[in-house]
């Protein structure tokens, strides 16, 4: 299952291939210099310069050779980029021993590197990435030891060691941390969009599909059915401003005129600023507005009512309007309970006003008003 | 009294509700081009140079207050009139404050949108009830004062106006009922407009803040 990737390096290179044209030997030098846009000739002669660097121009050309992929053909096999990796250690080695490092600087140098290469790169080994994470962390170790024995002056011992090995942990553990907390913050964003998705098929089929079952049984009702509809998924897109909390003025009228549209078919466009407490009078307020909305949708003729509470301040201000057939306020017989004692009576008897005007052709508006006791 | 021809640009991602809007926009106003994304709608009304464009405030990649910072600078006559069925006071201050004329809902009658383009087109504010309420929550007086009085706070007769608008009162019925004519009602609503757009009380800066306007 497991197979090492090719090293992936935080920036970006190009890709380079061995090349068949203008090739001296395999193809290597013109391959990079093609790659970096500068003549080959300048390629070899570094390479040429490395081996004098106790050979290791010609190790990094064989590891270079192993590495790069063939003309035309993909990455090699992982046997192959695995000696290639090898081989590009080992000149590196060679070429830091022969700018002078010792090899009491090479040798740990080199195992950090390898430890520090092996821990990162040890999720991509699946199952075995613990055992590959141990590895890397022994070759650290192993690292600093061999550091800390070589260069066992007592000037280093007591002021390199302890900062070699906070470096090199940092170098592990940073890198790690780093990996896994990202792993961690894909997972629960996975798991979150996830959840999102469900609760919206859930949501669409319960809600929208009914509906569209429902209208295609049922066309006439078409109207009220979408209108609920609308209502419905607005308070689930948009719930901090659509639905304030149950018990409150603003949440106890949005029901009254949602009930409304469902029984008379109309739209109940409502707006509100501010909101209260439901006590007793607001509750009066309520199945006041509650009947002149009735009101309007039954005898308006039309089928929009505008509703605005404005709760600020102290002072409750309700109004229902429609711009339906209106009538003249003086000409009502005196039986028609609904303006009178539903509306009138209810808001006189919490100490508040209620005052309707209309005129015939224009439409009425129903103001009510609670001042704060 | 003769109504000029207004030229518009449509941007909306429906192409249905678009095929609506054509279909009921009164004759005094030609759609001269539509666009449905706000990477299409830019070089358009660039090119097209419109006297309003109706911009749906959602749009795939973007939004509309996108639209309006791109093309604002390079066009400033063109005024903007923001559609939408979105009722988060977010979106609705949002593209507001990058500078949309004003903001109505698509449930509005094809006569209402077509006088609302010919007002916007004059220079005018069109406020839906709904956009007068969230503005009168935002300016709600005692919290949230910002640094400048003048423009973080309404005037009495501005509310009084936005108390009306969010009542489902037209501008002449307005004028009739405070006794004042259409004209000081429409400039109480630019003078309400301008406050939205300058104001820096804290609501609206939040609001815009969300919406990473500023």
């Amino acid at each position: 299952m497991s197979s090492i990737g090719p090293i992936r390096l935080p920036i970006s290179l190009p890709r380079v291939e061995r090349v068949e044209r203008g090739r001296e030997l395999a193809g290597v030098c013109s391959g990079i210099g093609e790659a970096l846009d500068v003549d080959p000739t300048f390629v070899r002669l570094t390479f040429a310069f490395l081996a004098f660097a106790s050979g290791a121009g010609v190790v990094a050309y064989l590891a270079a050779w192993a590495l790069l992929p063939a003309p035309g053909c993909p990455t090699p096999r992982q046997s192959r980029r695995i000696g290639g990796i090898v081989l590009l250690v080992w000149a590196a080695i060679l070429a830091l021993r022969g700018v002078g490092l010792s090899d009491s600087l090479v040798w740990p140098l080199a195992l950090l590197a390898a430890g520090i290469v092996l821990t990162s790169a040890a999720g991509r080994f699946g199952e075995r990435a613990t055992v590959v994470r141990v590895c890397g962390l022994l070759l650290v170790v192993a690292g600093i030891v061999v550091y800390v024995t070589r260069n066992a002056g007592g000037a280093s011992r007591s002021l390199l060691s302890p900062g070699a090995v906070a470096v090199a942990l940092l170098a592990i553990l940073v890198p790690w941390a780093w990996r896994l907390a990202r792993e961690r913050e894909a997972e629960h964003a996975e798991r979150i969009r996830t959840q999102e998705r469900a609760d919206l098929a859930a949501r669409v089929h319960d809600s929208v599909l009914q509906t569209l079952t429902l209208i295609q049984k049922d066309p006439a009702d078409a109207r009220r059915l979408a209108r609920r509809q609308e209502r419905e998924l607005r308070a689930w897109l948009y719930p901090d401003r659509t639905s304030p909390p149950e018990g409150t003025l603003a949440g106890a009228v949005e029901a009254a005129a949602a009930e409304i549209e469902e029984l008379h078919g109309v739209r109940v466009e409502l707006v509100s600023t501010g909101d209260a407490a439901l006590d007793e009078r607001g509750q009066a307020l309520v199945l006041a507005a509650r009947e002149a909305m009735a009101n309007a949708a039954r005898h308006s003729g039309v089928d929009e009512v505008s509703v605005f509470l404005d709760a600020g301040d102290g002072t409750i201000a309700l109004y229902v309007r429609d711009r339906g057939a209106g009538f003249d306020p003086e000409a009502v017989a005196a039986d028609r309970r609904g303006l009178a004692e539903s509306i009138r009576g209810r808001m006189e008897r919490v100490g508040g006003t209620a005052r309707i005007a209309s005129v015939p052709g224009e439409g009425t508006e129903v103001e009510l008003e609670l001042k704060s006791p | 009294m003769s109504v000029p021809l207004r030229r518009i640009v449509l941007v909306d991602d429906h192409d249905l509700f678009r095929a609506g809007v054509r279909a009921e926009l009164g004759p005094t106003v030609e759609i001269v081009g539509e666009a449905g994304t706000v990477a299409d709608a830019v070089p358009l009304i660039k090119d097209l140079d419109p006297d309003v464009v109706l911009l749906d405030v959602h749009l795939p990649d973007g939004g509309g207050h996108a639209v309006i910072v791109q093309v604002a600078p390079e066009r400033p006559a063109v005024k903007f009139l923001a559609l939408s069925v979105s009722d988060a006071a977010e979106d609705v201050i949002g593209v507001i404050r990058a500078g949309a004329r004003g903001y109505v809902t698509k449930a509005i009658s094809g006569a209402e949108l077509t006088d609302a383009i010919h007002r916007v087109a004059n220079g005018d504010a069109v406020f839906s009830p709904r956009l007068a309420g969230f503005v009168l929550d935002a300016f709600r007086e005692g919290d949230g004062k910002g640094s400048d009085p003048e423009l973080d706070q309404l005037t009495g007769r501005e509310r009084e106006v936005l108390q009306l608008i969010a009542r489902g009162y037209r501008y002449k019925e307005i004028a009739a009922r405070l006794h004042i004519s259409a004209r000081t009602v429409e400039s109480h609503v630019s003078a309400v407009l301008r406050k939205l757009q300058l104001s820096s009380r804290h609501e609206l800066t939040r609001w815009a803040a969300e919406r990473r306007l500023i």
